[in-house]
């Protein structure tokens, strides 16, 4: 869990090991109401609800990234059965004349505990997915293409993504729903970027990572493997 | 058919218009290198023109497996045209690149580009999707390699931060993607039609031989840059994956169970560099923050990027370009400096040591017989070096001033020579290390027969690794008291069983002396010829994970050849080529380049070596031994090879022996018609014909 002890984390995280209070306006309540997600939010009292955090989440190790990007063609594979780096729920960036470590970024959906995404759809088209580790996933047939989710997404870029051939907004779901593979996904399942991965760089957990800032997210997953093949481990 | 964009994208610079080729006109030679030789025979209706003539036509071929996962397949770029650097005869050739290009290409909708003609004044080519537009360079023509990719990025990306998602038109639900243009650009020295100049994509990604830098400066194009969004369709997206995460667990190296912490250059190699920085006397990789850095889908990177961002991205030859730095800082400068100006690291190294013998031996120098205006004083040293690029790359004193030497230089090493008057005794005593074509030596010919005879029989160093790692590893076995991968008998049945259609001929890999001018050594370099041709110069796998002969992940040692490479193309495609399909048209793609070969001037009688590869024994290139298998009293042994020499009478009898096998004709090497009927290349035949260039029955 990088330079983070679990102790640090939890104490970060107190108040979301399960869920995740959240205040909703009058308007935001019908507005939830009436996209029908009512059952994904546990009502503390008026106006205060709680949603459950996701049982999964992606970890990932940009200093250790290859950049080929195989968990982006794996992304699209399995979820669109094509190879499209545009359409991946993952996203590596990366720049030949930059220096280690700057020259890579990974970023990947963190599954947020307080998911903007969720709380701008007017549709409920996005929905926690209790049925699959609460999962936060968009329903395709709801989207109505306002793009909100895209745009709220405060992690740049957005981890909420805009499927431009069929007009709707798409998000990682952990391999729930990749109809292009005959793995089972999910928190509970495998997910494609981190089975694809040849030097190990995305690894998926079940705790919450902390939510203030990234490093919760941007871990350090160089083991002894990484030192035996001469690349920093600190 | 899936894998393919379905369209080729041809620019004709004179006209300063853009037409487009249906790919399904060339896709039974399924891509890469095969469809780059069908075009090119289409299109080029004389065969013997220059390589700096405007009808030369270059062609920038994808796969249908670019831009998918297939692994260490997704990713390579062919290149072929007349080339500029080969002599006598500047031969049709071919170079190869990886990085993200070919795979761009395809996301933008295009299975290749064909370019022909000569713009009036410098150009670019953007492609963003469907859109392509011959724009004007000239804010970019003088710029380095990498100022000018940075450059294009900015300019086609409208300066957007590059850590969002950017729209490629201004429509609020425009295609969006977070990646960068793919860009290939030539620097100074092919503006400067240096025959050393080289096409380089990223920092160090480069279509090396051949002189395509040149060949593009000629035709006043400085860069293509594309930029795609689209889908690269999938025929058995689950089979796709599955053989991926198959091939993965089986064949790949294990980061949980390492078996090599080192680069082999074979699938099961770990993610290290490939760097020989330091060579000789050994490797020294740099002491600082680092990661691998992969081309496209590739499960095995094999090169780096480095905290200070000195050398990025470099490998092989490009990092050993300046040996003899004093520090490994400036052998690192030297590396990004040929990269940047666009030269041929290969060459470059063999032209510094050439010069270098010379100045020793006093013919070479400031106001010498040969009036060279380097100082050899500083050689070692950083501002020598950057001196020697620029003098090479701008063609003259390297300091900006009009100089015959850094003219000269830069039509290559052996047009120098030639010019000098010193090439038949610098060829004869091997003072020029250049076997065949005028092409710096690689790897030891006289040893690796393989790679010797498949360069001399065709027309470039061949840069083709498939049978290299037997000396490699069978050195480090012997060198370092090691075990090596498998005994020699292991290893020859492992190699040889996978060698359709002439598998089982265990003494195909017998390098002995004896055997050296066999039927069966022509059936080694027949099998490579067509291996390479295909598999991976038209299906585009790369030459330094492929092919998957011995493997210690898999059980028995067998590794994945010939089964992997169908099952990827197929899962693809959706077609069911089989293994030995895929050789077959490896052959016919053979037959058409060395029929392109027969139309510029190939006869058989100036297929022969530099005179120093029949009269010196041979010597180690790479280390003071050179271990291959070969039979010593009826046992498969690892044996010491260097030390023998060419003789000039056995290999005229192996020629035979291989014209022969190919069904061309002995006296002439020229292809017959049967023979080119037998392959569906009837209009070939034809074309051959026509010139008295058709092999006797």
């Amino acid at each position: 869990m990088g330079n983070k002890d679990e102790k640090t984390i939890k104490n970060e995280n107190s108040g979301i090991s399960r869920r995740r209070f959240l205040k909703l306006s009058k308007d935001m309540i019908v507005g939830i109401g009436a996209g029908g997600v009512l059952t994904n939010l546990v009502w503390v009292k008026k106006g205060i609800a709680a949603i459950p955090v996701s049982e999964g989440y992606l970890l990932v190790d940009f200093k250790k990234c290859q950049g080929c990007v195989s968990c982006m063609l794996a992304c699209s594979l399995v979820h669109e059965g094509a190879a499209n780096l545009s359409l991946s729920r993952i996203q590596i960036i990366q720049d030949s004349f930059e220096k280690w470590p700057d020259d890579v970024a990974i970023e990947q959906c963190r599954q947020c505990a307080e998911p903007a995404c969720v709380e701008a759809c007017p549709e409920g088209a996005l929905t926690i997915d209790t049925k699959h580790g609460n999962v936060r996933r968009v329903c395709k047939t709801k989207c109505i293409g306002c793009m909100a989710c895209v745009e709220a997404c405060p992690f740049p870029p957005s981890r909420t993504i805009w499927n431009f051939q069929e007009n709707h907004a798409q998000k990682c779901d952990l391999c729930v729903n990749a109809p292009f593979w005959e793995e089972k996904g999910g928190p509970d399942g495998k997910q494609a970027c981190v089975e694809v991965c040849p030097v190990e760089a995305i690894k998926f957990v079940k705790e919450t990572p902390s939510q203030k800032g990234e490093d919760g997210y941007k871990v350090n997953l160089r083991g002894p493997a990484w030192r035996l093949l001469g690349y920093p481990t600190d | 058919m899936n894998g393919y964009a379905g369209k080729i994208l041809r620019v004709n610079l004179t006209r300063k218009k853009t037409f487009i080729i249906p790919t399904k006109n060339y896709e039974q030679w399924i891509g890469g290198h095969g469809m780059g030789s069908a075009i090119f025979w289409d299109l080029v209706k004389d065969k013997t023109i220059d390589g700096f003539n405007p009808a030369n036509v270059v062609t920038i071929m994808t796969s249908p497996l670019c831009g998918t996962l297939a692994p260490a397949a997704s990713a390579r770029t062919e290149v072929q045209g007349i080339g500029v650097q080969s002599y006598p005869i500047s031969w049709f050739t071919r170079s190869n690149f990886g990085g993200r290009f070919s795979s761009m290409l395809k996301y933008a909708g295009w299975d290749g580009i064909v370019i022909e003609g000569r713009a009036d004044k410098p150009v670019w080519i953007d492609i963003r999707n469907e859109k392509v537009l011959i724009r004007e360079a000239v804010q970019l023509w003088g710029l380095d390699t990498w100022k000018a990719q940075q450059k294009i990025w900015n300019e086609v990306m409208n300066s957007q931060e590059f850590n969002k998602w950017m729209k490629l038109r201004s429509e609020d639900k425009a295609e969006r993607t977070t990646q960068k243009p793919a860009v290939l650009a030539i620097g100074p020295a092919g503006e400067n039609l240096n025959r050393m100049a080289c096409l380089i994509h990223d920092a160090s990604n480069a279509a090396g031989q051949g002189g395509f830098g040149a060949v593009w400066g000629s035709k006043n194009l400085k860069a293509i840059s594309v930029i795609g969004t689209g889908d690269v369709k999938v025929h058995d997206p689950k089979g796709l994956i599955q053989a991926r995460l198959e091939q993965k667990k089986k064949y790949a190296f294990d980061m949980k169970n390492l078996k090599k912490n080192y680069m082999t250059t074979d699938f099961q190699s770990p993610p290290v560099p490939g760097l020989l920085f330091g060579f000789p006397p050994g490797s020294k990789r740099p002491k600082e923050g680092q990661r691998p850095q992969a081309c496209i889908g590739c499960h095995s990177g094999c090169r780096a990027r480095f905290a200070s961002g000195l050398g990025n991205e470099a490998s092989c030859f490009a990092t050993v370009f300046y040996f003899a730095a004093k520090t490994l800082d400036i052998q690192r400068h030297a590396c990004d400096l040929i990269n940047k100006y666009g030269l041929n690291a290969v060459e470059m190294i063999y032209l510094l040591q050439y010069l270098k013998v010379l100045n020793s031996k006093r013919v070479l120098g400031p106001g010498g017989k040969i009036d060279c205006p380097l100082d050899f004083k500083g050689y070692g040293g950083l501002e020598f070096v950057e001196r020697f690029v620029k003098m090479v790359a701008y063609r003259n004193d390297g300091l900006g001033n009009n100089h015959p030497f850094g003219d000269l230089i830069a039509e290559g090493t052996i047009r120098a020579a030639k010019k000098w008057g010193r090439l038949d005794e610098d060829l004869a005593s091997g003072l020029l290390p250049f076997p065949f074509w005028g092409i710096p030596v690689h790897k030891e010919p006289i040893s690796q027969l393989e790679w010797g005879y498949g360069s001399i029989l065709g027309d470039r160093d061949i840069n083709e690794h498939d049978f290299d790692w037997i000396k490699v590893d069978a050195n480090i076995a012997k060198i370092y008291g090691a075990e090596p991968q498998a005994t020699a008998e292991e290893l020859v049945r492992i190699y040889t069983d996978k060698m359709e259609p002439f598998q089982g001929d265990r003494l195909m890999l017998d390098y002995s002396t004896q055997n050296m001018y066999s039927e069966h050594i022509a059936k080694l370099v027949a099998w490579h010829r067509y291996y390479t041709r295909f598999w991976k110069q038209s299906a585009l796998f790369c030459d330094w994970r492929w092919p998957d002969f011995l493997n210690l992940q898999a059980p028995g040692k067998i590794g994945s050849t010939g089964v992997a490479e169908p099952r990827f193309l197929n899962a693809v495609t959706g077609r069911n080529l089989t293994f030995l399909d895929g050789i077959e048209l490896g052959k016919k793609i053979w037959n058409l380049d060395h029929a392109i070969w027969t139309l510029q001037g190939r006869h058989r009688d100036m297929v022969h070596f530099a005179e120093y590869i029949y009269t010196k024994p041979s010597r180690g290139v790479e280390g003071p031994v050179l271990f291959l298998t070969g039979r010593k009293d009826g046992k498969w042994i690892y044996f010491n090879v260097l030390g023998r020499r060419m003789d000039k009478g056995k290999f005229e009898e192996f020629k035979t022996k291989f014209y022969k096998l190919q069904g061309w004709d002995t006296s002439s090497g020229y292809p017959k018609r049967s023979t080119l009927g037998s392959l569906g290349l009837d209009y070939v035949a034809d074309e051959l014909e026509e010139n008295n260039k058709l092999g006797k029955e």
